[in-house]
């Protein structure tokens, strides 16, 4: 009797403890939305960023949803704060804003891309495609870009934001090299509160991205 | 006459025997203990922080007054949240809040050994603990997590005391302090080496 008492005290304690293990300090449960995103940047290594002058940006945001077809053009007031953060990120580095007729050096292409319901990839191989910002909207029809391999490609279901900045001045075959690029993941990527200290943040961990250096 | 001393001898060996195992305990012993690990090398590197969050647990057999073979699980989490930090990385740069964590459940053979009488107020003892361990390796990139989990070798000796309530009592108080070893590799990762104090019971059961 006294021994199946012990047993029994025994396999309580054990369960008790096992419990315990599911109480694993969990990483998600106290993340606040500034936490959990992430700001990625690439950038071609072998470009002088001194080399280029003035800039133009897309007057509108591409969102992509569902699939790479359905690329629309947005105005919202979240894209007309990104345009304006991103504009005087550019300014602040030293680039001058121009039209997109006055043959800029950099052109910057903004995309929303919302993988809510389907999951299609962040692949700048296909991005090029039609229905996006298609080169002839600078003024280079038959154009197309050109990703160089440094780029990964993101599998993922969520809401993000991209900012492509590509070289106009130095057209390889047609093809616009895309020579920084900015990546925002996480959750209130699209809250407009949020623009600005994420277009600070992708331009902070750009030190290079800089027309004096 | 000389039977009858044979036989006297028998019933006086009898005797003792008996009186030898009213003594010692049941060979079969349950532990249970909560444990408290610090990591070292890589691992400390990767999340320096004392788990608080682990537990121990063995099952083992003594072979005679001294030896004792068993079986053991456990667990062990470690965890670390840093602060926002731009990681050069094969993606890019990525500014991120990095959560490190690991998850340590071993399963492992134990041969002990009990350096004083199982008679003995206290009894310090050693366990050398041999097998795997389950490794789940979760380090999130703000809510992005970048996981792998597998199994590796771990050894892990051990050196504590039971202070069993009363002479002959199957309940004994359990202290000891084990280090873990496992050849274990993934990204900043190259080993695995922790120091785990375990605080418990031990109960001779059957």
């Amino acid at each position: 009797m006294k021994r199946t008492m012990y047993l029994l005290s025994a396999v309580a304690a054990l369960v008790a403890m096992i419990s315990i293990s599911s109480c694993r300090k969990d990483p998600l449960k106290d993340m606040t939305d500034e936490e959990s995103r992430i700001y990625i940047t690439n950038h071609d290594n072998t470009v002088d960023f001194t080399s280029y002058s003035t800039f133009s940006i897309v007057d509108s945001v591409a969102v992509l949803s569902r699939n790479s077809d359905s690329a629309k053009k947005a105005l919202t007031t979240y894209d007309k704060q990104l345009i304006a953060s991103v504009t005087a990120a550019m300014k602040q580095r030293g680039y001058t804003l121009v039209d997109k007729s006055a043959k800029p050096d950099l052109g910057i292409n903004l995309t929303r891309i919302d993988n809510s319901y389907t999951s299609i990839g962040w692949n700048p191989g296909w991005w090029g495609g039609p229905g996006y910002w298609d080169a002839g909207w600078w003024g280079y029809p038959g154009g197309g870009w050109y990703w160089p391999s440094y780029y990964t490609v993101y599998q993922v279901n969520e809401k993000q934001t991209a900012i492509d900045l590509f070289d106009l001045k130095n057209a390889k075959n047609d093809k616009f090299n895309v020579i920084w690029n900015a990546l925002w993941r996480g959750s209130g990527v699209w809250s407009t509160n949020n623009v600005d200290p994420m277009v600070q943040a992708s331009f902070a961990q750009s030190a290079y991205l800089s027309k004096s250096k | 006459m000389k039977k009858i001393k044979n036989w006297l001898l028998i019933f006086a060996g009898c005797i003792a025997a008996q009186a030898v195992s009213a003594q010692s305990r049941p060979p079969l012993s349950i532990d249970l203990n909560y444990s408290i690990a610090q990591p070292f090398g890589s691992v400390k590197d990767y999340a320096n922080k004392t788990s608080f969050r682990g537990w121990s647990a063995g099952l083992s057999y003594m072979l005679n007054d001294r030896l004792s073979v068993g079986v053991r699980s456990g667990y062990q989490d470690f965890y670390k949240r840093l602060p926002r930090a731009v990681y050069p990385d094969k993606q890019g740069d990525v500014s991120a809040v990095q959560s490190r964590t690991l998850q340590v459940i071993p399963l492992q053979a134990t041969v002990g050994y009990a350096f004083t009488p199982a008679t003995s107020v206290v009894i310090p003892y050693g366990v050398l603990g041999i097998g795997a361990a389950n490794m789940n390796y979760e380090k999130y990139w703000g809510e992005f997590v970048d996981k792998k989990n597998s199994w590796q070798f771990m050894v892990s000796p051990e050196i504590g005391i039971n202070i069993p309530f009363g002479q002959y009592s199957p309940v004994m108080f359990n202290a000891n302090v084990r280090y873990n070893y496992a050849p274990y590799k993934y990204n900043e990762i190259t080993s695995f080496n922790s120091i785990q104090g375990n605080i418990g019971i031990k109960v001779h059961i059957h």
